[in-house]
């Protein structure tokens, strides 16, 4: 415990990397995500397509291969972009492949005949979307997109072995030096833990608010 | 068209040809990448029978040696060495895919020990190899996973409050590799206010820190990532054990390694569980194939490749602090 207590600031740097990472993975995720499932619910069939084929490409690549592929191979084709973005990137790219399906199974829950009696109505399929079916679809998806947070964080780590000095990567320092392996990675599977917890209990607030809403 | 019936129609076909396309673009682009790391690293792959005759030329220990010795009795019992280290080091512990056989200092050494232990003569058989890590070692050790770990493994008193090292067996130290025609480092402080990359399971970053303070380190997984973030630019230089940066430089005309002898002085040990009272065992073994040149042999073969020179001499067992 010394240990951590010694390098606590420097751990917490680490965390902070961590967060940066999730934060920045998420968001990106679903700004993508959600463009990604209004195209593969819409009426167009080249961007159902698209849509189709990113969530099947993405959702199926290893983050790590997509790492080592961004981080080593786009230099060679004359891009290189800095770790942090990249790795932040990478998650986003990945994630946003499972948030456009966690949306769109939300979508799909919202019974048919509301979107129906919407085109009745005369709304426009935007409109359908943002006043009919997405309020309503928001409630189901909240579950789905928590396990999109926490899928991002707990793959943050990944970034790790590409260089970043995110939290499991200065743990892996630390052990280095110290040869305390079980100290070190209890501290950050902790820290984990909280975080994942953490954004466990914003998703259930969440959700419960939305249904008193309703 | 209605929200219903686009929601539901399925593109299979499309999609799977599209991906599909896709995948096939990303893998060309990937190989024809130019830091794809070597599969042999320019070590002792080709000349395989020449090197297992140095291990079964190396020398058994007599029935009433073993019996002295419980941790030696039970991997005589039970036949082969289990030993705890990596497949993928060049000059130390390298597997050849197509034949499956690990050489190496390291490897080598490993199959050594579990010869005189043993007497058996299949080198492919002498050895299990557990795949550890900075991680993993020094529990594995402790819980009996593995009996001994071979790993370029670092001698240091931290490490020796958990588990005993027999030797030193090597010593080495880390170098710096550059691009080549990069004439701005030319030693270790010339590293300060530069972006060094090194593996994450090295000692070679705790160096860095402690020599250049004001260097930015980068931590990547393996050998061949490092080599590639120097190559690319993204790190100004690599830090790693001399033996291995020379090997990678071999390999790879767009890296140079500077000059001048090593910077730090890197004991390597054989990592031992601590109740298990192999260490004098293990020590004896060092010293006899420190005599008998089985040694010198071995380091011919394997690190000889690419340090230029005669094998240097044997370091003295027990020589540093945590040995």
């Amino acid at each position: 415990m010394h240990l951590i207590v010694t390098h606590f600031g420097f751990l917490m740097q680490g965390v902070l990397f961590t967060l940066g990472l999730t934060v920045i993975g998420f968001v990106g995720a679903l700004v993508l995500g959600t463009v990604l499932a209004v195209c593969r619910v819409g009426p167009i069939t080249p961007l159902r397509v698209i849509g189709s084929a990113y969530v099947e490409f993405f959702r199926n690549i290893p983050l790590l291969s997509l790492l080592v592929l961004f981080i080593f191979g786009l230099p060679d084709a004359g891009v290189t972009i800095p770790l942090f973005a990249s790795a932040a990137i990478c998650l986003a790219l990945s994630a946003s492949a499972f948030t456009c399906e966690a949306m769109r199974g939300g979508i799909n829950s919202v019974s048919v005949g509301q979107a129906e009696a919407a085109r009745a109505i005369g709304f426009s399929f935007v409109e359908v979307l943002r006043f009919v079916v997405l309020p309503q679809a928001f409630r189901a998806m909240v579950q789905p997109l928590v396990n999109v947070f926490i899928g991002v964080l707990l793959s943050s780590a990944l970034a790790a072995a590409v260089g970043v000095a995110e939290l499991t990567n200065r743990t892996q320092q630390l052990n280095l030096k110290y040869a305390e392996a079980v100290v070190c990675f209890l501290f950050a599977g902790a820290v984990y833990l909280v975080i994942a917890l953490a954004g466990g209990t914003v998703g259930s607030r969440l959700e419960r608010w939305l249904a008193i809403k309703r | 068209m209605s929200l219903l019936s686009s929601v539901r129609r399925r593109r299979t076909a499309a999609v799977a040809g599209l991906s599909a396309a896709a995948l096939v673009a990303l893998s060309a682009c990937s190989s024809s990448s130019a830091s794809a790391p070597p599969i042999d690293g320019g070590g002792a792959g080709g000349h395989l029978s020449a090197y297992n005759k140095i291990i079964t030329a190396g020398p058994v220990a007599s029935d009433s040696e073993i019996n002295a010795n419980a941790w030696a009795k039970k991997i005589k019992q039970q036949g082969y060495l289990k030993v705890g280290g990596t497949d993928s080091g060049p000059l130390f512990s390298l597997r050849d895919l197509k034949s499956g056989e690990l050489t190496g200092f390291d490897a080598g050494l490993s199959q050594m020990l579990a010869h005189y232990i043993t007497g058996k003569t299949d080198v492919k058989a002498l050895t299990k190899l557990t795949i550890t890590s900075v991680d993993t070692r020094e529990t594995m050790l402790q819980n009996n996973t593995v009996d001994a770990v071979f790993a370029t493994y670092s001698i240091t008193p931290e490490r020796a409050q958990k588990v005993d090292f027999a030797g030193p067996y090597y010593q080495s130290g880390d170098s710096i590799m550059v691009k080549k025609g990069n004439t701005s480092i030319t030693s270790v402080k010339d590293l300060n206010g530069k972006t060094v990359a090194t593996e994450s399971n090295s000692t070679a970053a705790l160096a860095v820190h402690k020599l250049a303070p004001k260097a930015h380190v980068l931590l990547f997984k393996d050998d061949a990532q490092c080599v590639a973030a120097v190559q690319q630019g993204r790190a100004d230089a690599y830090v790693l054990d001399q033996g291995i940066l020379l090997g990678d430089a071999l390999s790879n005309p767009a890296v140079q390694v500077v000059g001048g002898d090593p910077f730090t002085v890197d004991p390597y040990g054989i990592g031992l569980n601590k109740q298990s009272g192999a260490k004098p065992f293990v020590n004896a073994f060092l010293k006899k194939i420190f005599a008998s040149g089985d040694w010198a042999k071995l380091y011919k073969a394997t690190i000889g490749t690419v340090v230029k020179g005669k094998a240097p001499t044997p370091p003295k067992i027990g020589s540093v602090p945590g040995s």
